[in-house]
């Protein structure tokens, strides 16, 4: 954190926040305008990580892709290759198997939980509650050893590809999946404990960060976010895809538009996540597991173009793919929810806030830095 | 509301030829000058008040860049593409920062990826790049293997780019089995 001071009278100072900062949410900075411990501009600052993968993904086939794709945000690889695969797939017009489809809704659900479990730790930490980010990055492991047992890693998974995905259920993955989510569901209310019941946080969170509802889709937030000023839009009910139309879930509202209220949004989006994998391991139909595309070296996709949107825990998350008729793409285009929520959005709601709510703020709102700048 | 009446309305509008792309996406082309007051005719006629997306598609065969502007009704989930075709010698077009709050980060990326001006935009160029100097990055023509050799250098240690498998059997004298020779980079 460097500070100058800019003006005469020394009453306003620019404060650089990042981008190494335990407060930052990636390799992002803030550069602010204060006038003592009041903002009173803001303005966001990226490139510290771009990795030019849209450029690069140019230059390689429809498959090679999802190598780069899966590391567009780190917290939540799983909704990067869901909606590329979708987006091929509306290009080819390649259909699904409807196992597949169950499959991949586990697959987001859990990368949903995952994020949601370090969203915890990042929002209590810079609250200054270090306690709760132990717990849940720990209990996030269980959900990473699922994946290892589905994909081979942990992390980055390269595991829903074009017609389906890459393997089956290994054998006794469903129960142990049934198991784990029975552990977090009881830890849910020792998060609760930890967090919303804890004065710290509720004094923190109640009437900081707000976004209007009157503004909130013209701004383009999405998500949580949005959820959190009232607005319940979430692309699982609005455009179903994979299976989520054929299960039962509910998509929690609250009002306020504070950090408190997305924090809500998002403790219940964990229940609801939880509540889809359950059913659609109850309903998991049998057949194959993967509509086989041609040999990938090989395989061009007709001239076209899809843009396919698809709901991450940050918010919306969507492809622009374009294809020229050759075997690789001609334009891979992400809209990451945090090219709004981390830049303009943050910009508008962060004067007036306190200083020591600028990194409290920015985690409530799901700023992915190598998200924003690819 | 359906597809068909923002197809009809776009049509019977500014006589365009808007069509159904998928589901409840509709895909319409146009002169430049007819984006501005298509995007506000269907944010504030017709309710698309979620700007999704801004992108650019470099068509560098028939010499020209293609601007995609996505907009989203969210009532009844219609999805617009409206989308433009402009030369790449002198790419300008118009500044609309003020339609949407993120139409200005959509700029700047544009703007710095493509070199696409938008006259009368006056946020900061630099964006995601820092002291560039090259021809904008995401343009068709831009060599990046090219501009790699140029810029970095190889670790010392690396320049032959040997792989691990043939280093360690070089450093040790073990013999590498012919099915692990296969895959080395000679």
């Amino acid at each position: 954190m460097i500070m100058k001071t800019t003006s005469e009278r020394n009453k306003q100072t620019t404060l650089f926040i990042g981008p190494q900062h335990p407060g930052i949410t990636g390799n992002m900075m803030v550069k602010l305008l204060v006038e003592g411990d009041t903002v009173v501009r803001a303005e966001t600052h990226i490139g510290y990580l771009h990795r030019a993968f849209e450029k690069l993904i140019e230059q390689r086939n429809w498959l090679q892709s999802f190598t780069l794709l899966c590391r567009f945000c780190v917290p939540e690889p799983d909704p990067m290759e869901l909606t590329y695969a979708r987006a091929v797939e509306a290009i080819e017009g390649r259909e699904v198997p409807p196992r597949a489809k169950y499959i991949r809704t586990i697959v987001a659900e859990l990368a949903r939980i995952q994020s949601f479990l370090l969203w915890y730790g990042g929002q209590a930490g810079s609250a200054g509650l270090y306690t709760l980010g132990q717990w849940t990055v720990g209990d996030r492991n269980y959900i990473l050893d699922l994946f290892e047992d589905l994909t081979g890693a942990r992390i980055y998974h390269m595991y829903i590809w074009p017609g389906g995905v890459r393997r089956d259920l290994p054998k006794g993955w469903a129960d142990k999946t049934r198991r784990v989510l029975d552990y977090l569901e009881k830890r849910l209310d020792d998060y609760n404990r930890l967090l919303f019941d804890n004065a710290v946080f509720q004094k923190r969170a109640q009437g900081v960060g707000i976004i209007p509802k009157d503004k909130a889709l013209e701004w383009g937030v999405t998500g949580p976010p949005l959820k959190g000023t009232g607005i319940g839009n979430d692309v699982r009910k609005d455009e179903p895809y994979c299976a989520y139309g054929e299960l039962d879930f509910d998509i929690p509202v609250y009002e306020g538009g504070d950090v408190w209220a997305r924090a809500l949004v998002r403790r219940d989006e964990i229940k609801q996540s939880i509540r889809i994998i359950r059913q659609a391991l109850d309903k998991m139909p049998g057949g194959s597991y993967y509509n086989r595309i041609p040999n990938p070296m090989k395989w061009r996709l007709p001239a076209g173009e899809a843009w396919v949107k698809t709901e991450s825990v940050r918010g919306e998350i969507g492809f622009y793919v374009v294809s020229d008729g050759t075997e690789k793409p001609r334009r891979v285009h992400l809209r990451g929810a945090a090219y709004t929520h981390g830049i303009s959005v943050l910009e508008k709601i962060l004067p007036g806030q306190n200083i020591a709510d600028v990194s409290f703020i920015l985690n409530s709102l799901g700023a992915c830095p190598p998200e924003m700048e690819r | 509301m359906t597809t068909q009446d923002i197809i009809r309305a776009l049509n019977e509008t500014f006589e365009l030829k808007a069509e159904v792309l998928h589901g409840n996406q509709i895909r319409v082309s146009m002169h430049k000058k007819q984006v501005a007051p298509v995007l506000l005719y269907l944010k504030n006629q017709w309710g698309f008040i979620h700007l999704d997306h801004v992108s650019c598609v470099d068509w560098i065969e028939e010499n020209v860049f293609e601007l995609v502007y996505i907009v989203y009704r969210p009532q009844d989930q219609l999805t617009v593409l409206v989308k433009t075709k402009i030369h790449r010698e002198h790419p300008e077009m118009e500044n609309m920062e003020g339609f949407w709050p993120h139409m200005r980060t959509y700029q700047r990326e544009i703007r710095e990826m493509f070199g696409i001006e938008f006259p009368g935009f006056e946020a900061p160029r630099e964006f995601i790049l820092e002291g560039w100097e090259e021809i904008p990055p995401m343009r068709r023509d831009f060599d990046t293997r090219g501009y790699v050799k140029r810029t970095y250098t190889t670790r010392p240690g690396r320049e032959d780019a040997w792989s691990v498998r043939e280093y360690i059997t070089r450093r040790t004298g073990e013999k590498l089995p012919d099915f692990a020779r296969k895959y080395s980079r000679d």
